[in-house]
């Protein structure tokens, strides 16, 4: 075993950086599908969401039984293991976004006929280009976790890859303020459709929040191994 | 030849403590097992002690002429000094107690030579401050031979892997090199056994330590020192083997536990850092004088106790 860990170099590792890597493209994947899928209303691709969770799921159980199986130092497990933690907090969050939507009736205002073919979901209207830009900044902000995950593996300088990050958070958080301020102004016929309403756009507010912590802590891994 | 047991003894709990300067963040931290730990030290502490370990017995033989009577009173006190300041939780050397207790006995029989004392004493001083200089250097320089050269993620975490295994390794053929003149160097002036001798027998003690009874001291020292980074804890090993070789090199049995200490604050200079209280300071210096002073005072009392029958 001792000498199995020496002479591997670092087999074990690679696999962890490789399973990693693989995880948060399918988190960008995750996002994608599903700005696509309300960009399209195409009910098939916010499906899809939930299937590339469970597939994101497999993978994180895999990297964190092969990081206790031995890869890394002990020193380094618990971060490694929370930094994948955090990313699969990411695609639960989507998951949710996407069994909402899904969820969402058309509102009693719209042309139910006219809508039926196109258009069988419905994110009300005034805040959904917001709701669209939401979800491409998302898309954006993930691909960006991706490139600071790499540049960390390089050794790289990341305060500009975090900083990236930082401005793409406070941008979906001023559209999250202008989505509150509009979204008062719909008129909501019951309880649950307001509710599925509002935690969708919680939903994937939110997204940002947890791929800056994401960030925060690929930083952490990277300042402890220096 | 059972005047050698008290020797044995000796080493032996020199083994079982002073293994966990080497190995004891590694193991505690998960990132060597504790059966491959022991294993990696006995075989390094027994090199160490057959080829290196007769450089410091001269120093140990030259202080006073004993009789193997003597000999035996000398290490069963340093042994009692260690365990009973081990038991107040005072930090104790056995370097430092077997010179006290051959100076006690010295004294007795007017055979001491306290000329050989002062190369002695500056070494001891010199013990923690070689530890603190080439904590820093270490500290400083590798970090950044590191950082011009290595940046890449599992890389590093291979090199840490592997300096503390080597490091760790360093460290108990440099504790065996320096200490076995502590546990059997003694004897060798009395005639009772060769250097060689002396050298094999020391460090098969110090190896049978390590192998039964180290698990304790190494939980305890592992979990009790500053939760150091692997870097740190690879550069704290290194300056610890590299100070107890320097003096090995010397002929001066010194402090592993003093040398650690001095590189933990080295590292702590280096980072701006506060790595060790005040307070395990004052401890340590307490050790640096009771240790001696207690092991010199207790080898009089034994060899006045033996010799006149009382016991």
């Amino acid at each position: 075993m001792f000498f199995d860990k020496i002479l591997s170099h670092d087999k074990k590792e690679q696999r962890v950086i490789e399973n990693i890597r693989e995880h948060i493209k399918l988190l960008c994947t995750a996002c994608n599908t599903f700005r696509l899928g309300i960009g399209k209303n195409n009910r098939k691709l916010i499906n899809d969401v939930a299937e590339l969770e469970r597939k994101g799921d497999s993978i994180r159980r895999e990297i964190i039984s092969n990081i206790y199986n031995g890869a890394f130092l002990p020193y380094l497990r618990p971060d490694l293991c929370k930094f994948v933690e955090i990313v699969d907090r990411v695609f639960d969050l989507i998951e949710d976004a996407a069994f909402l939507y899904l969820s969402m009736e058309i509102p009693e205002h719209a042309n139910r006929e006219e809508n039926k073919a196109s258009f069988f979901m419905g994110i009300p209207e005034p805040v959904k280009n917001e709701c669209g830009r939401v979800t491409f900044l998302n898309v954006r902000i993930c691909e960006m976790l991706l490139i600071t995950f790499e540049a960390m593996l390089k050794g790289e300088d990341l305060s500009e890859k975090t900083l990236a990050i930082r401005i793409y958070e406070k941008k979906i958080d001023d559209i999250k303020f202008n989505i509150l301020e509009e979204i008062r102004k719909i008129d909501i016929d019951n309880f649950w459709e307001g509710k599925i309403v509002s935690d969708f756009i919680a939903a994937i507010t939110r997204v940002s929040d947890i791929i800056e912590d994401a960030s925060d802590h690929i930083q952490i891994i990277s300042v402890s191994m220096r | 030849m059972w005047k050698v047991a008290s020797g044995v003894f000796l080493g032996w709990s020199l083994g079982a403590n002073d293994s966990a300067n080497i190995f004891g963040t590694g193991v505690t931290t998960g990132t060597v097992k504790y059966r491959t730990a022991i294993l990696l030290t006995a075989v390094f502490v027994l090199l160490g002690a057959i080829l290196e370990g007769p450089k410091c017995m001269a120093t140990v033989k030259d202080i006073s002429s004993l009789t193997a009577m003597e000999a035996f009173c000398c290490t069963l006190a340093t042994a009692v000094t260690m365990a009973v300041l081990t038991f107040m939780a005072i930090p104790a050397s056995s370097s430092q107690g077997i010179i006290g207790a051959v100076i006690g006995a010295g004294i007795l029989s007017g055979t001491a030579d306290f000329s050989k004392l002062y190369k002695i004493v500056s070494c001891w001083a010199f013990t923690p401050l070689i530890g603190i200089i080439l904590g820093y250097f270490f500290y400083r320089s590798l970090k950044y031979l590191l950082n011009k050269t290595v940046n890449s993620l599992t890389m590093r975490n291979y090199i840490y892997f592997v300096g503390i295994i080597i490091a760790g390794s360093y460290g108990a053929y440099s504790l065996g090199a320096n200490n076995v003149a502590n546990v059997t160097g003694i004897y060798v002036g009395t005639g009772i056994l060769s250097a060689e001798t002396a050298a094999i027998l020391g460090g098969v003690s110090i190896a049978i330590g390590v192998l039964t009874y180290s698990k304790k001291v190494m939980m305890t020292v592992g979990k009790g020192i500053v939760p150091l980074d692997p870097f740190s804890a690879f550069v704290v090993v290194l300056a610890e083997a590299v100070t107890l070789h320097i003096f090995t090199q010397i002929g001066v049995p010194v402090s592993s536990s003093q040398a650690v200490v001095g590189a933990v604050i080295g590292i702590g200079l280096s980072v701006d850092l506060r790595t060790v209280r005040p307070k395990v300071l004052a401890k340590i210096a307490a050790g640096w004088l009771l240790t001696p002073v207690a092991a010199g005072i207790l080898s009089y009392l034994l060899i006045i106790l033996i010799t006149s029958g009382i016991v």
